[in-house]
C-alpha cells in the first residue's frame, strides 16, 4: 500500500475481489486513480516491488488484478451533481496528467475545459503507445468517463498558436494547468542520421497510430518499413516500437548498450518481446549507420562493450571491446533513446521561466509557475517518468490549484 | 466544424480549397502554416495558408495531389467537412523594410511566396517576383502575383510563356544589374540551392523557407531535422524560414528523398497493373504499329 504513488488501497481492492466483489473492488480504485484500466496495463507497478511477497518469490500480480477489475467491473457511471463553483480552469495538454488533474478538478466542481493539439484527446495514451497496449477503446473508455464529469476536450487547439496563454486568461479562465508532456525526442549523435529509412521512436510511433487501426496487423503501413529492423535504446518507447515492427511482420534487433538485467523496462514486458521473437543485442554500442547508394540504409556499425574495472569503489564502467565491430545488415533504424520535456509553450510566452534541461520551474510551495496563476504538472515538469507519477502529480496539482483559489 | 466553402482547380492537379477555420484565421501569418487531416486515419500534411480571410473566417489552402492523402484532401466537395485542421503552425517570416527584396518561387512554391510578397509589399518594399513554372498551363496565380509585387519576371522551362530558362537565370541577369538588399526563395531543394550559392558570392542575404517531410507539425516527432550550420533544429517548429546561406543542402536533400519512395508507392497502388504484352498507351500502340 505504500508503493502506490497514487495511494490507493491495494489490500483492500484485492480483498473485495476474492470476495468476487468485482465492482466494489473498481469503485475502490476508482477513489484514488481515475484512469485504472490504463494503469492496470501500462504502470510500473511500483507495489509490486514493495510487495511483502517479492522476497519470499513473486509478488502478487497487482497490475494484472487492477486490470482485470477495471475490465470487468466497469459500472456506468451516472452523471455526479456537484454543485458548481462556477470557476472556470483550463488544461494544456489530455495526457495522464492533464486528464486526472481534470476529473480531481471536475469532481470537486469547477467548469474545466481541456486543450489538445492534436485531433483526438489521450495525448501520449493515444500517440505514443500503440494499440497492442492500450486499445484505443479502452482509451475511449476511459476519456468518456471523464466527459461525464462534465468535462469538456476541446481539440485542434494549440496553446501558444491558435490561442496564446493571455488570450485564455481573457476568456475568463482564472487558472491554467499546464500538462504538456515530454514527447520531443532527443537527438542522437549519430554518423548517418538523417538518412531515409532512420525514424525516432516518437515519430515512428505517431505514424503506427495515426493508421487506422484496422489496417494494423494486416496490410503494410503507410510509411517506408523495411523487413530488417534495428531498434537503438532499452526503455519503453525502445520496446514499443520493436513490438510493433514484428507486428508489421519485420525481423527485429534491440540494439542497446546495458545489459539485460539493467533494462528500464518491466521483465515482463521485455518478456513478452522476445516470446515474439526480438532478438536482443545487450553490450552493443552503435557507432555509425551505413549508407547505401540511394542514402538509404544499408547497415548499422556497432562495437561490443564490456565492464571494465574502474577506479572507483564498487562501479563498472563500460569500455568498448577492441576490435569487436561488426555491421548489422538491416534497412531500417529507429532511434528511441530518450525524451526532451515539450516545453514549447515558453517559446510564446516568455514571462515563463524555464530551467536548463527545459523542464517548467516550480514554486516549491504553492507549485506555480513563474506566471501566477499558471500551473505544471507531468512529465513537463519531471523530464521523464512513469504513467503513475504523471497521474500523481496531475493530482498534486489539483491540490495546488484549489488551495490558490481558495 | 471545418467546413469547405469555395474550391477551385487551378492547374492539371493542382487545387484551391477555403476552408472555415475562423480561429486560425484570425491568428495566421504571412509564412506560417497549417497541418490538415482530411479523414480519420490519414496523415498529417502541412499546407501554407495563401489566404486568410477574416470577416467570412475562412483560410485558402493550395496543394498539388500528389500522394494518398492530398488526394483525399481534394476528394472532399464543398460544404463536407474536413476531419482535422490544426494552425497556425511555425514562426512568422520576418518581415521588415529592407530596401529591394526579390521573391523567387518555382511550381507550388508560388502559393507559399504570395503572402510573404505581399507582407514586403506592406511594409514599404520594393518587391521584385520571379516565378517559375514548367509550362505556362502550371504557373500559379499569375494575376495575384502581378498586383503583389512591384515588378514579375516569369520563366517557363519551355519558353512557352514569357521568358525561357529557370529562376536563376533571371535571377542572374538582375543581382548584376541593380543592388538587391534581399532574396527570399521557397520552391524544391535543387532551385533553393543555386539560388543561395548564386546569392553568396554576391553576399546577398537569402532566407529559404525548409519544406521537409513532417508528420505531427508541432515538434514532436523529428521527422522535419535540418541541419542549419552546426545543429539540428526542427523546420515546424525553429522554421519553415531559415537562412539559406547556413542550410545544410546536403542533409536537407537526403532526407526530402528519404520519403519520395512513399509517394510513388501511393501512385502504384492505385492504378490498374497493365499486363505484359499489351500497349499501355495509346501512343504506344500507335508507335507500335508504325514500326512494323
Amino acid at each position: 500500500m505504500q508503493g502506490c504513488p497514487l495511494g490507493i488501497n491495494i489490500p483492500g481492492f484485492i480483498r473485495h475481489l476474492r470476495e468476487g466483489q468485482i465492482r466494489e473492488a473498481y469503485e475502490r480504485i476508482k477513489e484514488k486513480n481515475p484512469l485504472p484500466s490504463i494503469c492496470g496495463r501500462i504502470c510500473s507497478a511500483p507495489c509490486e516491488v514493495s510487495c511483502v511477497l517479492t522476497d519470499e518469490g513473486a509478488p502478487i500480480g497487482i497490475r494484472a488484478l487492477e486490470r482485470y477489475s477495471s475490465d470487468f467491473g466497469r459500472t456506468k457511471q451516472k452523471r455526479q451533481t456537484v454543485f458548481s463553483k462556477g470557476k472556470k480552469i483550463a488544461i494544456v495538454g489530455s495526457g495522464p496528467a492533464g486528464l486526472a488533474a481534470a476529473s480531481e478538478l471536475a469532481a470537486q466542481g469547477y467548469q474545466v475545459t481541456i486543450y489538445e493539439a492534436l485531433d483526438k484527446p489521450g495525448g501520449v495514451l493515444r500517440y505514443g503507445i500503440p494499440e497492442f497496449r492500450i486499445p484505443k477503446k479502452i482509451l475511449d473508455e476511459e476519456i468518456g468517463e471523464i466527459k461525464a464529469l462534465g468535462v469538456e476536450i476541446e481539440t485542434n487547439f494549440f496553446i501558444g498558436q491558435t490561442a496564446t496563454l493571455k488570450d485564455l486568461f481573457e476568456k475568463g479562465f482564472v487558472a491554467i494547468l499546464l500538462a504538456t508532456g515530454a514527447g520531443m525526442p532527443k537527438f542522437m549523435e549519430l554518423p548517418g542520421s538523417n538518412l531515409g529509412g532512420v525514424y525516432y521512436g516518437e515519430e515512428f510511433l505517431m505514424r503506427v497510430n495515426l493508421t487506422r487501426p484496422a489496417t494494423f496487423s494486416r496490410q503494410k503501413p503507410n510509411f517506408m518499413l523495411g523487413s530488417k529492423v534495428a531498434v537503438i535504446g532499452s526503455g519503453n518507447t525502445a520496446l514499443d516500437c520493436a513490438r510493433a515492427c514484428v507486428r508489421y511482420g519485420s525481423q527485429v534487433n534491440l540494439v542497446f548498450r546495458r545489459t539485460e538485467e539493467e533494462m528500464r523496462v518491466r521483465r515482463e514486458e521485455y518478456e513478452f518481446g522476445k516470446e515474439e521473437g526480438i532478438a536482443a543485442e545487450p553490450l552493443v554500442k552503435p557507432i555509425e549507420i551505413v549508407a547505401n547508394l540511394n542514402n538509404f540504409v544499408g547497415g548499422l556499425k556497432c562495437i561490443r562493450m564490456d565492464y571494465a574495472e574502474s577506479t572507483e569503489e564498487g562501479k563498472w564502467d563500460l569500455v568498448p571491446v577492441p576490435d569487436s565491430e561488426f555491421v548489422l545488415d538491416v534497412d531500417t533504424v529507429i532511434i528511441a533513446i530518450g525524451h526532451k520535456p515539450n516545453s514549447l509553450i515558453g517559446k510564446f510566452d516568455s514571462h515563463l521561466v524555464m530551467n536548463a534541461e527545459g523542464t517548467i520551474r516550480l514554486d516549491e510551495e504553492t507549485g506555480m509557475t513563474s506566471i501566477p496563476a499558471v500551473f505544471a504538472c507531468g512529465n513537463v515538469v519531471t523530464n521523464a517518468g512513469p504513467v503513475v507519477e504523471a497521474i500523481a502529480s496531475g493530482k498534486n496539482a489539483a491540490k495546488n490549484i484549489v488551495s490558490y483559489l481558495k | 466544424m471545418f467546413v469547405i466553402k469555395n474550391k477551385q482547380i487551378l492547374a492539371n492537379d493542382i487545387k484551391r480549397i477555403d476552408v472555415h477555420a475562423p480561429h486560425i484565421a484570425k491568428k495566421i501569418q504571412p509564412g506560417q502554416f497549417v497541418s490538415v487531416c482530411p479523414q480519420e486515419g490519414d496523415e498529417r500534411i502541412p499546407l501554407t495558408v495563401v489566404e486568410a480571410d477574416q470577416i467570412k473566417g475562412t483560410i485558402a489552402l493550395i496543394f498539388q495531389e500528389i500522394g494518398e492523402t492530398t488526394k483525399h484532401f481534394g476528394a472532399i466537395p464543398i460544404n463536407e467537412s474536413v476531419f482535422s485542421i490544426l494552425g497556425p503552425l511555425g514562426t512568422p517570416a520576418k518581415i521588415e523594410k529592407k530596401g529591394t527584396v526579390v521573391c523567387i518561387a518555382t511550381g507550388i512554391g508560388a502559393a507559399q511566396i504570395l503572402p510573404i510578397c505581399r507582407a514586403f509589399r506592406k511594409a514599404g518594399n520594393k518587391v521584385i517576383g520571379i516565378v517559375g513554372a514548367k509550362t505556362k498551363r502550371t504557373l500559379l496565380l499569375e494575376a495575384q502575383m502581378r498586383l503583389s509585387c512591384n515588378k514579375i519576371f516569369i520563366t517557363t522551362n519551355d519558353g512557352s510563356w514569357e521568358r525561357r530558362g529557370v529562376v536563376t537565370d533571371a535571377l542572374k541577369d538582375m543581382i548584376q544589374k541593380q543592388e538587391v538588399d534581399l532574396v527570399y526563395a521557397i520552391g524544391s531543394a535543387e532551385m533553393m540551392q543555386a539560388v543561395c550559392l548564386l546569392t553568396q558570392t554576391k553576399n546577398i542575404p537569402t532566407r529559404v523557407a525548409l519544406n521537409p517531410m513532417m508528420v505531427d507539425c508541432m515538434g514532436m516527432c523529428g521527422s522535419c531535422r535540418v541541419k542549419i550550420g552546426e545543429e539540428i533544429l526542427l523546420a515546424c517548429v525553429d522554421g519553415p524560414e531559415f537562412d539559406g546561406h547556413k542550410v545544410d543542402f546536403n542533409h536537407f536533400n537526403i532526407r526530402v528523398n528519404a520519403f519520395k519512395g512513399i509517394e510513388e508507392w501511393h501512385n502504384r497502388s492505385s492504378q490498374p497493373n497493365p499486363k505484359n504484352d499489351e500497349p499501355k498507351t495509346f501512343r504506344k500502340f500507335l508507335s507500335g504499329i508504325l514500326r512494323e
